[in-house]
């Protein structure tokens, strides 16, 4: 409450407080930036200069060159795959996840994060150990012919196995914010479980999906530790962009290797950023 | 909301969206994290004890591995550490200020997202080697080399893991009613007590969960580390490093150790973001209610 | 029309499909065309990318297939190792035996490799430093690599073939009197190496990473295969070579992997590129690439391209890798007992 004596020094301090408020903001502001501009951009800009050193001409030509564009194939292909799978089963695990009560389910949520923190190395080494000469699957994979370790199906685990809580994550608050009840009407109305999912709990399901398909495809693009435990480092078939770039530093070609990585960057940069802005137009 | 439908197990589901039933469901559910997860983890698991588990003790302790698993710690604190204050400076910079530039810092947030990490390591190794431009400026004037040190693991760290924080405090720090800090101001509250005492304990969670994820993040890390570190035995070797060399080199029972200790700690940490995501969640639903 | 049922299959047939369309079978052999897979450690790549090609053209000619090479380069143990957990390689060219004797002992390898030309060895090279240019610490010879202050570069041991050549070229050097100031048996050996390993500032996982590294103008010495110098100079680095009076000869097998050529059916073509690796051709090609050849028609040959070392010892003056690696880079290697009293750790129990 206001008392005549303070009516006066109530507005001198709160100016004082205002004004040292805005040069305390400022401070920060300049801080903030000075540390992003360090940490983040900088890095990123002796990148760019670095790769353009020679001109446009030459980024695009090692871009273009075959070993390079197998590369980019090989990792586009793991990461739809990769996508595909973990929409449809990461749906089913957001659904049971949400939909369903049985003992260990809370333990399972848990787990599910656990991809996010184990190390790329271990995971590498998690397949080695199974599909390895001497692993546990080994037999299984004498019986079917299919080669899991040093062969694709090997890279395409490993990065399954990486971008697991991705889409997960993303769809269970979706699920656990949407009111069943438009479930219930659709089932009075006739619709089959499956209709009613498609129509009705999908389309509310779009933007954590969206979101899990991005997150889960910038990872895929990155992979790197756990292909190269499990991948080996041969060329061709089995080199993701990940590893030419690696194995361009090794052959002293800075340019291949820097254009390749601006390039990832630049496909992943332009996912998490469209779809934040999608996300944010879709909300207004 | 839906906590209250949550409980009541009749308005759980109106009918599965797939013919197979219920069980069918979650049959498949459990059977694809069966085979992606819990399969590979006990893999591990069961490698790491072949030899019993004083043999896997004796490996963990060994003294390069004990070393590497101090220097995996130690840097990831370090990390969280300075990850927590500017990471919730720029998100309180962000939603409180307006300035120049605004939109684009927001996006450059989510960067270090798409970045894969072997190019965190390039990068930095392009702009702080001894021959590069900072890096040469430092070496002539400190003679100090800010890469292929603990330094630069905490550089590549605090790179990689910058998104965590900020994302987790925003969406906090923009529902925060204002009600109470105008109070206060008009009270005659200086910002720093306004800031300390009334807008900080509520994002106390949100931080807290944001330094979780880097801190998990972080210790398994490997592909910016291994470019940008030095990876010399009981000096600038990681854990994740650690494993690797021993991958390569017929020590498979260190490896499984090292790993053991690393997934072990990877669980609880997660468990605990999990569990703080929970506690945060329904404290948000109380209030609204 | 489709109906409900087929559409809910859909999916899941999608994602098999997929799966299964990802798995290729293995190389094999069909009418025109031949793949051959070869994992080599990573120095040598410039020479096989010169050598690949005058094989594939005299192949082609001689037998009308078209041979498809798949390469891998990476360090000689990660590479050993890779093949023995599945990678399907028909041939490998490592650094060391040790590498190659790991396959045999696995049964990947049963023929006797040692019986080809020059004991099976493909190519040699010696233990040597690259200094900045003009030798500015004026390094001449191993006893300035001890001087306080120095920054050396050498891989680990763990995944590098090239550094464990590197060690024991260090280590017999002193052993056998050639590093002054240190006593000529093990005692002043391991007070040389610690000396030494004082002064590492990067332990990269291959050769050639650390060479690169180098490259980017991190440490004054890197202690490396001559070879790696000389490739390096070939792509313009202006970094000079510096030949110690007494190092280690290098000798880098090369062998089919009999399981895989057996299993793709490339045992003869396998065979043939290794004969043509040893042939004399083969060999000048190596040398242009600065690697020594075991061929001594070819080393008089490139005679003043290669000077001689004063004192040239190879594995056997170590008892070879048999009793070499577990001694030295075994879990209480010599190597690592040093390394921990770097730090002062105590390696041992």
């Amino acid at each position: 409450m206001r008392t005549p004596a303070s009516t006066k020094i109530v507005p001198v301090t709160k100016r004082l407080s205002e004004l040292r408020g805005k040069w305390a903001g400022w401070v920060l502001i300049t801080l903030v930036i000075a540390y992003v501009a360090l940490l983040i951009m900088a890095p990123l800009a002796a990148l760019t200069i670095n790769a353009f050193e020679k001109g446009a001409g030459a980024v695009f030509s090692s871009l273009g060159q075959p070993l390079a564009l197998q590369a980019f194939w090989n990792t586009i292909w793991i990461a739809l795959i990769v996508v595909l799978t973990h929409s449809i089963f990461g749906t089913i695990v957001a659904w049971v996840l949400v939909r369903h009560r049985f003992p260990g389910r809370d333990l399972i949520d848990g787990l599910v994060d656990m991809p996010f923190a184990v190390s790329a190395v271990v995971a590498g080494y998690m397949l080695l150990l199974l599909f390895g000469r001497n692993g546990l699957l080994a037999p299984l994979v004498e019986a079917t012919g299919i080669r899991v370790a040093f062969a694709f199906p090997g890279m395409i685990l490993a990065t399954l196995f990486v971008t697991l809580p991705f889409m997960i994550r993303e769809l269970i608050p979706v699920l656990e914010a949407f009111d069943i009840r438009q479930e219930k009407a659709a089932a009075t109305l006739g619709a089959s479980g499956w209709q009613t999912f498609w129509r009705v709990t999908f389309p509310a399901l779009r933007w954590g999906m969206i979101y899990g398909v991005t997150l889960t495809f910038a990872r895929a693009l990155g992979e790197f530790g756990a292909v190269l435990v499990i991948g080996g480092a041969a060329q061709g078939r089995m080199m993701t962009t990940t590893l030419f770039i690696y194995h361009a530093l090794e052959e002293r070609q800075y340019i291949g290797a820097y254009s390749a990585a601006l390039a990832l960057g630049l496909l992943s940069l332009i996912l998490v950023i469209g779809s934040d802005w999608l996300r944010r137009r879709g909300h207004q | 909301m839906n906590t209250l439908l949550a409980g009541n197990p009749e308005t759980k589901t109106t009918g599965t969206p797939l013919p197979w039933g219920r069980w069918g469901l979650r049959s498949v559910a459990i059977s694809y994290l069966l085979v992606m997860l819990v399969i590979p983890l006990l893999v591990i698991l069961q490698d790491g004890m072949r030899e019993g588990l004083a043999e896997l003790w004796r490996q963990v302790t060994l003294p390069i591995a004990w070393h590497a698993l101090k220097l995996t710690l130690w840097t990831s604190a370090v990390m969280v550490v300075i990850n927590t204050i500017m990471g919730t400076l720029t998100a309180f910079v962000l939603v409180r200020y307006e300035f120049p530039g605004k939109t684009v810092l927001n996006a450059i947030i989510d960067l270090p997202l798409a970045i894969p990490t072997l190019v965190t390591g390039v990068m930095l190794v392009v702009l702080f080697g001894p021959q590069e431009a900072v890096g040469a400026w430092l070496k002539d004037q400190f003679d100090f080399s800010i890469i292929f040190a603990p330094s630069g693991i905490i550089m590549a760290l605090l790179f990689i893991t910058f998104p965590f924080v900020v994302r987790s405090v925003q969406p906090v720090l923009l529902e925060l009613d204002r009600t109470q800090e105008n109070a206060a101001a008009t009270l005659g509250a200086g910002g720093w007590t306004i800031f300390w005492r009334i807008i900080l304990p509520p994002l106390a969670l949100p931080i807290l969960t944001g330094a979780l994820l880097s801190f998990a993040r972080a210790i398994g890390e490997f592909g910016s580390i291994v470019i940008v570190a030095g990876n010399i035995p009981l000096v600038s070797q990681t854990a994740a490093v650690y494993v690797f060399g021993e991958v390569e080199s017929e020590n498979r029972l260190g490896a499984s150790a090292v790993s053991i200790v690393m997934v072990g700690i990877a669980f609880i940490l997660m468990m605990a973001a999990n569990y703080l995501r929970k506690w945060s969640r329904s404290g948000s639903e109380k209030e609204v209610e | 029309m489709l109906t409900n049922l087929h559409k809910k299959l859909i999916l899941p047939f999608l994602v098999i499909a997929l799966l299964a369309a990802s798995c290729s079978s293995g190389a094999s052999s069909q009418g025109g065309e031949v793949k051959l897979v070869l994992a080599a450690y990573t120095t040598p790549r410039e020479a096989y990318r010169e050598l690949i090609p005058i094989f594939q053209e005299q192949w082609k000619e001689k037998t009308g297939q078209t041979v498809v090479f798949e390469e891998s380069y990476q360090a000689s143990g990660a590479q050993s190792r890779a093949v023995l957990e599945g990678f399907e390689a028909d041939i490998v060219a490592l650094s060391l035996e040790a590498d190659v004797i790991r396959l045999e002992n696995a049964g990947l390898i049963t023929h006797d490799w040692r019986s080809k030309p020059f004991g099976g060895m493909v190519s040699t090279s010696v233990v040597a430093f690259a200094v900045r240019q003009g030798n500015p610490k004026n390094i001449q010879d191993w006893a300035e690599l001890a001087q306080p202050d120095l920054q050396i570069l050498t891989p680990n041991p763990k995944t590098s073939g090239g550094a464990m050549w590197n060690i024991l070229g260090l280590y017999g050097a002193a052993q056998r009197g050639y590093v002054e100031g240190y006593s000529a048996d093990d005692a002043g050996a391991q007070e040389f190496l610690l000396a030494v390993l004082r002064n590492v500032t990067v332990m990269d996982k291959s050769a050639r990473d650390s060479i690169v590294n180098y490259e980017k103008g991190i440490g004054d010495v890197a202690i490396t295969y001559e070879n790696e110098v000389l490739v390096g100079q070939q792509a313009g680095q202006t970094y000079e070579l510096v030949l110690p009076t007494s190092t280690m000869q290098i000798d880098n097998p090369i062998a089919i992997v009999d399981t895989y050529v057996d299993k793709h059916g490339t045992r003869e073509v396998a065979d043939a590129f290794l004969d043509f690796l040893f042939s004399a051709e083969a060999q000048q090609v190596f040398a242009k690439y600065g690697l020594r050849s075991p061929d001594p028609a070819v080393a008089q040959a490139t005679a003043d391209q290669y000077p001689l070392i004063e004192d040239l010892f190879t594995i056997a003056h170590f008892s070879g890798w048999g009793e070499a690696t577990p001694r030295y880079f075994g879990e209480n290697g010599i190597f690592f007992q040093i390394l921990g009293q770097v730090q002062g750790i105590q390696i041992t129990e």
